[in-house]
Order: C-alpha cells, then sequence, then structure tokens
C-alpha cells in the first residue's frame, strides 16, 4: 500500500518535529567533580576554595572580577567613586530578581552589607572593612531604592576589589530570607545564574538554572560580564579518590573533572573522548623560611639555599614541564608583571658554599614540612632536599597532615615549609598576605618595616606608574632578603568530556560553569 | 540472661567515658585549629581569636570537657563545627551506608568461609586443602583499595555494568541502590572470606582430631553428618569470635572502602572530620564506635549458649 504523498509529507514532518521536541526537551545536566564537600552555602563565611567555587555560581555582588583582575559593576548598573576616595555610590540594575522572585532594592543590598559587617556573621573578610585591614566602612546607606552609598574612614583604592574576592563570596547580595529569624543560616536566595537545588552532604550538590536571570549585555569575563545558564542542572559529585575520578570520567559518570593531577596528565591526555584544558593562574607556590628560627635568621643561609636550588629544575620536575619557573610573588599574568619581576635567583653552587662557609653552617639538618594532601607541596620538599645536598645543605622532610601545616605555619612554628598561597587579586594584596610583624602576626612571613610601609603605600596610591615602581622595589628587596622562594604560579588541569563544550579556565582558578552548554 | 546482658552493658560503662575522655584529649593534642581551617590563610590574627571564642575553643579544656560530656549524658552530642549539622542523627545516617555495606559483606564471606574452610579441613594436606589455604592467604593479603579499584575498573569502567560513583540510599530505590554497593561489598565479602577461611580450617582441624569425632565415625555416621553436626558447632565458635572482632572493626568504618567506591558512610565521615578537626564529629563518631564494637561482641557472646549448650550467659 502507498501512502499519498499529502498525507506522507506532513506526517513525516510532524514526527521529525516530535523528535526534535523531544531531544530539545530532554533536561541537560552538567556533572562536575568535587574533591571534597562544600563546608556551606553561606558566602565567605565557613568556606574554602571549593565552597567559594560553587556559592559564585548561585550569588553576585554589586561588583564583580573581571578576567584581567579588574574590576567591574555587577548587580550595580554603575558605580563612582568621590574625589575625596571615601564615598562609594552605586547605582543598581533595574529589574533584577532573586531567586524567591523578589526585586532586588537597595534596602537588600544595606541589609546583606550590613549583615556582613556583623561579627557574627564570622564574615572572612570583616577584617578588611572594620579598620584593622585596609578600609573602614563608616556608613552603608540607601538614599533611594535604586542608590547605595557606602562611606569609608580614609580612602583605600583596593576596597572594590576586596568586595570582589571570591574568598568574600563576592560580597554577594543575599535575600533576607537566607536567614532564619534568629540569623542562622537557611541557604542562599541570590541573584545567580544558578539557584540551589538539593544538597546531600557528601555526595552531590545540585544546582539548578534560574530562569528568570537576567544577563549584563557586556561579554562574559571572569565573573563579570553576561553570564548565561546554558545547562538546567549542575551537580556537582564529590568524589575524593583521584583514581574513582578519573575512571567516572572515563566511563561517563562524571563530565569535567578540575583539578587533575600532572602525574596523571599524560594518561587522561591519551584518551580519545576526553580533552584537556591547562592553565595558568594566580596562585604562588614556593618554599617558606622562618626568620625567626636561630638557623634561618642568617639571610645567607637563606640566600645559600636560594643559590642551591635549581628553580628550573625543581619547576620541571614538580609540575612536569607544565609550569615555568617564576621567582616573583607577582603572579606572571598580572599586568605588572615586568623584566624587573622575571629577574630571580640563578644556581650557584660555589657561591651558596661561600655563603655558607662564611654563616658557619656545620652541616646540621634543617626541617622542611610538607604535606601529601597537595602533592606538588610533597615534590617541592623532596626535590628541594635532593638539590640542597649539593651544596652541602642537609634538608629534612616532615611530613604532616595538612591542618597541621597549617596550624604551624599560622604559629610560625617551622624551619622552611613549601607552601602555595591561593589567588590574590592585586599584587598589593599578594605582598600584604607576606608582609607583616612576626611578634603580633606569626603567619607573615616577611617581617621588614621598610617594606611593611611601601606595601602600604601601594596599597594608598592610585598611579599606576607609582605602583609599579613600589613593586619593582618589593621584588628587589624579596631577592635580597630572601624571606621565601616563590618558584612558580599556579597550574590548573581541567579534563572534560568532548561533549561538554564552552568551558574556559581562568586565572583565578575557581572554575565557571555557566556559559558551558552539553552537546546531544 | 537480662541480669546477664544489663551487667554486661553496665560493664560498657567504664569502657566509653575512658574512650571518651582519651578522644577528647587526644583530638585537642594533635596541632590543627578548626576556625583557622574554616578561615583560611591569611586571615587576621583577631578575627581568628574571635572565631575560636565563637566556637568555644577559647575555653579550658576542662571546662570544655565537662560541656561536651553533660551534653553526651543527655543524648546530645553536639553540632558540627564544619557545618553546623547535629551529630548523632549525621552518624545514624552514615552508619546506614557502612552498616549494610559491612553486615552483607561478612555474611557472603562467612557463606564462602564455612564450607571452604571445613571441606579444606577435611581434605587437610591434600591439594584441594593446599590450594583453598594458598587461595585464601592471596585473598586476606590484597589491600581492599587496591582490589576495589581493580573490580571498578573492571565492572565499571571496561564492561560499564555498575555505576562508577555516587550512591542511592537503598530506602530511595532498592534495586537502584544495590547496584552502587555490589563492588564495595564483592570487595569486602572476598577479603575477608581470606580471614574467616583460614580460621574457619584450623578450628576444624583442631575439632575432628577430638575423640568424640572419632566416636562419631566409629558408630557409623556417615561424612557428611559427622561434618555439619559434630564437627561444624564446636568448630565455628572460634570463628563466631572472629566474626565479632571483624563486625566491630569494620562497622566503626570502612573508610579506604568508602573513599574509592564514593560511598558516605562512617568512616568517611570519621576521616573528613579529622582533617577538618571538627572535634564534635571526632568525638561522636569514635564514641559511638566504641559503643558498636560492645555491642557486637556482646551479641555474639549471647550466641555462644546455641552453639554449644555447655556455655551458659551465666
Amino acid at each position: 500500500m502507498q501512502i499519498p504523498r499529502y498525507i506522507a509529507t506532513p506526517a513525516c514532518v510532524l514526527l521529525l518535529s516530535c523528535i526534535g521536541f523531544a531531544v530539545s526537551a530532554e533536561p541537560t545536566q552538567l556533572r562536575a567533580r568535587l574533591l571534597s564537600d562544600i563546608r556551606s552555602t553561606d558566602p565567605g563565611v565557613n568556606r574554602d576554595g571549593t565552597t567559594d567555587a560553587v556559592v559564585m555560581h548561585m550569588v553576585e555582588g554589586l561588583v564583580a572580577l573581571a578576567e584581567d583582575t579588574s574590576i567591574a559593576p555587577m548587580l550595580a548598573a554603575s558605580y563612582d567613586v568621590a574625589k575625596d576616595g571615601v564615598t562609594y555610590t552605586f547605582r543598581l540594575r533595574k529589574g533584577i530578581q532573586f531567586h524567591n522572585g523578589a526585586l532586588l532594592t537597595s534596602g537588600d543590598v544595606v541589609w546583606a552589607l550590613k549583615r556582613y559587617f556583623d561579627p557574627a556573621t564570622k564574615w572572612r573578610c570583616l577584617s578588611e572593612v572594620d579598620g584593622r585591614g585596609q578600609a573602614k566602612v563608616v556608613a552603608v546607606e540607601a538614599p533611594n531604592a535604586e542608590t547605595v552609598v557606602i562611606r569609608l574612614e580614609r580612602p583605600a583604592p583596593l576596597f572594590l576589589t576586596m568586595l570582589s574576592r571570591p574568598d568574600c563570596g563576592g560580597t554577594g547580595i543575599i535575600h533576607r530570607s537566607s536567614v532564619g529569624a534568629d540569623g542562622s543560616w537557611k541557604g542562599p536566595v541570590g541573584t545567580g545564574p544558578y539557584k540551589l537545588g538539593e544538597w546531600k552532604r557528601s555526595q552531590y550538590l545540585e544546582l539548578k538554572r534560574f530562569d528568570k536571570y537576567q544577563a549584563r549585555s557586556e561579554p562574559a569575563s571572569g565573573y563579570a560580564g553576561g553570564k548565561k545558564a546554558e545547562v538546567e542542572t549542575i551537580r556537582f559529585l564529590v568524589v575524593p579518590d583521584s583514581s574513582s575520578a578519573k575512571a567516572a570520567l572515563l566511563g561517563g559518570s562524571v563530565d569535567i573533572l578540575p583539578d587533575i593531577n600532572e602525574s596523571e596528565l599524560a594518561d587522561i591526555q591519551s584518551k580519545a573522548n576526553i580533552k584537556v584544558d591547562i592553565s595558568t593562574t594566580t596562585s604562588i607556590s614556593g618554599i617558606l623560611f622562618n626568620t625567626r628560627d636561630p638557623l634561618m635568621r642568617d639571610v645567607r643561609i637563606r640566600r645559600a639555599i636560594a643559590l642551591a636550588i635549581d628553580g628550573k629544575e625543581l619547576v620541571s620536575g614538580t609540575t612536569n614541564d607544565l609550569a615555568k619557573l617564576n621567582n616573583s610573588a607577582m603572579p606572571s599574568i598580572s599586568p605588572f608583571y615586568t623584566d624587573v619581576q622575571r629577574t630571580g635567583f640563578v644556581n650557584n653552587i660555589a657561591e651558596a658554599k661561600r655563603l655558607l662557609k662564611e654563616a658557619g653552617y656545620n652541616g646540621r639538618p634543617i626541617k622542611i614540612l610538607a604535606n601529601k594532601r597537595y602533592g606538588t607541596m610533597y615534590d617541592t620538599a623532596l626535590i628541594a632536599q635532593g638539590l640542597a645536598a649539593y651544596a652541602g645543605i642537609r634538608l629534612e622532610v616532615e611530613v604532616l597532615d595538612w591542618a597541621t601545616q597549617l596550624d604551624r605555619y599560622t604559629r610560625g612554628n617551622y624551619q622552611m615549609m613549601a607552601f602555595a598561597y591561593t589567588s590574590r587579586l592585586d599584587p598589593s594584596l599578594v605582598y600584604d598576605m607576606l608582609v607583616g610583624p612576626k611578634a603580633t602576626q606569626t603567619q607573615k612571613v616577611w617581617d621588614n618595616p621598610e617594606v611593611q610601609a611601601l606595601v602600604a603605600e601601594s596599597m594608598r596610591e592610585t598611579d599606576k606608574v607609582k605602583r609599579q615602581a613600589i613593586f619593582d622595589e618589593l621584588h628587589r628587596r624579596m631577592l635580597q632578603d630572601v624571606p621565601l622562594i616563590v618558584y612558580w604560579n599556579g597550574i590548573q588541569i581541567t579534563a572534560y568530556h568532548k561533549r561538554v563544550v564552552g568551558f574556559r579556565q581562568w586565572p583565578m582558578e575557581h572554575p565557571r560553569y555557566w556559559l558551558v552548554r552539553m552537546k546531544h | 540472661m537480662v541480669r546477664y546482658i544489663i551487667r554486661r552493658l553496665l560493664m560498657t560503662l567504664p569502657t566509653l567515658f575512658l574512650v571518651g575522655v582519651s578522644v577528647f584529649s587526644l583530638i585537642r593534642l594533635i596541632p590543627g585549629d578548626p576556625a583557622q581551617l574554616m578561615l583560611g590563610d591569611g586571615v587576621d590574627p583577631g578575627q581568628l581569636a574571635e572565631v575560636r571564642r565563637q566556637m568555644g575553643l577559647d575555653q579550658p579544656i576542662h571546662i570544655q570537657f565537662v560541656e561536651w560530656a553533660s551534653k553526651v549524658l543527655r543524648g546530645d552530642l553536639g553540632v558540627s563545627l564544619s557545618d553546623g549539622q547535629a551529630v548523632l542523627p549525621l552518624l545514624f545516617e552514615r552508619f546506614q551506608v557502612s552498616g549494610v555495606v559491612v553486615i552483607i559483606a561478612v555474611m557472603a564471606a562467612l557463606t564462602i568461609a564455612v564450607p571452604a574452610g571445613l571441606f579444606a579441613a577435611h581434605k587437610q594436606n591434600r591439594a584441594a586443602d593446599i590450594s583453598i589455604v594458598a587461595l585464601s592467604t592471596v585473598l586476606l593479603s590484597i589491600p581492599s583499595f587496591w582490589l576495589g579499584l581493580i573490580l571498578l575498573l573492571a565492572f565499571g569502567l571496561e564492561l560499564g555494568w555498575l555505576p562508577v560513583v555516587g550512591y542511592v540510599p537503598l530506602s530511595t530505590s532498592l534495586s537502584k541502590g544495590m547496584t552502587f554497593l555490589v563492588l564495595p561489598i564483592v570487595t569486602l565479602a572476598v577479603i575477608e572470606a581470606g580471614v574467616l577461611t583460614r580460621m574457619m580450617r584450623a578450628s576444624a582441624i583442631e575439632v575432628q582430631r577430638l575423640e568424640y569425632v572419632t566416636h562419631a565415625r566409629a558408630k557409623g555416621a556417615s561424612e557428611w553428618r559427622v561434618l555439619t553436626r559434630h564437627i561444624l558447632p564446636n568448630a565455628f565458635a572460634p570463628t563466631l569470635t572472629l566474626v565479632g572482632l571483624i563486625l566491630g572493626n569494620l562497622l566503626g568504618g570502612i573508610a579506604v572502602l568508602e573513599t574509592v567506591f564514593t560511598l558516605p558512610g562512617l568512616g568517611r565521615l570519621l576521616v573528613d572530620a579529622i582533617f577538618a578537626r571538627d572535634y564534635p564529629v571526632v568525638q561522636g563518631c569514635l564514641l559511638f564506635t566504641a559503643l558498636i564494637y560492645v555491642l557486637v561482641n556482646l551479641l555474639v557472646d549471647l550466641c555462644y549458649p546455641l552453639l554449644d549448650p555447655r556455655v551458659t550467659a551465666e
């Protein structure tokens, strides 16, 4: 029997449309691996790097960090900094909705900021705004429904940079319903492209697309610009074991795997369906010296160690040739990174031996702390031990668990340690993390009042040329004082299935899954 | 019998007290600060001190202990410092996962080990015996994480029969939930079968040398009857003791397997809590484990009279 063409054609079209509809209507989900569960969903409170990365999908601040580490407006349509440098005026975008459907007003912003500034919230960045750090907020006001004014006690050019920091939760503006009547945390009701779905602790956390999200018109850049939630749900799967995670990626149970170990790269790169993204981040890795230790307080010994360890060799061995040697605290992707920052320690065993002899070093063992949670720290300590031995320096590697090493770092209880600092947005913040009086801040590694004054000046200064000169001077002094040896900037390796489209890593390490699509 | 059980339970109180004191002190003796871990690097010392105060960590250790112990006596194990969850419900939730895996795995291991051990003893020093002993030695020598990974790669990745990561509670879907539990159960069962087979074989060899076994054979009892009615009950008693110890040990956590198979069990909870210096969770986990250990061994002791009527609870 032959079906007439006038029936067959529309029938085929209808059938194909149905199939097409069925395919397009299929819910899309991106499954991403988490090394460990997040600590909470409260932005900038009870957090770690993993937590920040997830939370930043749900909340947005007044301003956000762009890819080139500049600051761009996010919930603010625009902002002004008054000539006095202490008054910040933000004009809010219109029609922005929270995940519960409520419209964003200046009153919500004031409430959210005041909550962060309340010590009871335990916000990580409180000390940055209460006068202990770079800024002191004296008032947060809402002169009308669309304007927010923040007044500082004194000018703080890095104030907006601080507000956008991921470890501060991007100072994400949340709705009042995020907390209970007693102030206890319930869950983030933010304005981000995704909202909180189901969280099964130690198993997975699911984010759902926020359909009423209003993207900015600018192109996406870092945490700023236009975001678009392409996949309907993002499921973050907690897979602590790296072998199981790799098997899950290859077996198709996971779509994307951030934080691949350097040693696993070659194997995973050889798989046909897997793509790999390798990028340099702004974190810094190296070796810290405790300049209060009786032995390590002698700059000649610290310098001898720096000259004895062949940096290129160490970086190559630790990162499988993925990273490049950078002896500067300034990340190599920073606009302030120039030829001055490219200078560093040149391997010189003879000079190292001479300095050791001059300092009266008699082969006494020096303990270098490391841990196995972060494999590169362990490898750094081992390779440094081997290379330092050429100059007759006896390094003894002491392996601790991460919590213990962090405690020893905080208390300044070590001789040397392999360590890595998380990304900081501005070079001043990097130096601020390292420099300070050890008498009151035992975690600081560089105790030098002149250097402290330079760092403070770099924070006050807004002129780019003058800031560059300060950073150049800081680098030269760091090579002289040798309070630490920076070796390389972090490497972020992400492996993902070829059906994942649009994923791109960026210098701040935290993966961003808006704009990521799934190919059927 | 009831008096015996009550007496045994009362005897656990000093044990739990000692466990509580030692766990409370030891976890605080090791370096590491939950407030520091919560805030991360580069935080202001004043702010760190303030958060420590809010968490009650600035109090002298004996005051912290008295506060914790008084809450424990009221059935309150406190809340997690990491995420604010109540510890007791968290323990029960996680124990369900570990409990299912461990109990099914030990039962499966016994199902393999008892006949294999009996058979090996019956064929002592012959090829079958040597093969069983060799195989069980190999099994108990295999590291659980290695076997787990091999099974994961074979059945999850290569054959694609079972899921590689994830977990679905049995209460949500029995069939789907079991697919996530098959591999951890098989891994654990295979390894424990090795230990139990050797124990069962050794006990059976011991028992079959006794005069009453020779007497049974002289009476003309079949070999099957001698094995099952005369040797098995007496030979099983030492194996049962070992089962009690194994169960107590495993129920306290199979952290390595839970990590490989991404199971949200008690072992992973404990390991994560130690790394995060989450004191209430560590204390709760270890106290709970000690209690489970005591209860399982009490249950094992109560089972002895079923195997050997000469042994009574009194």
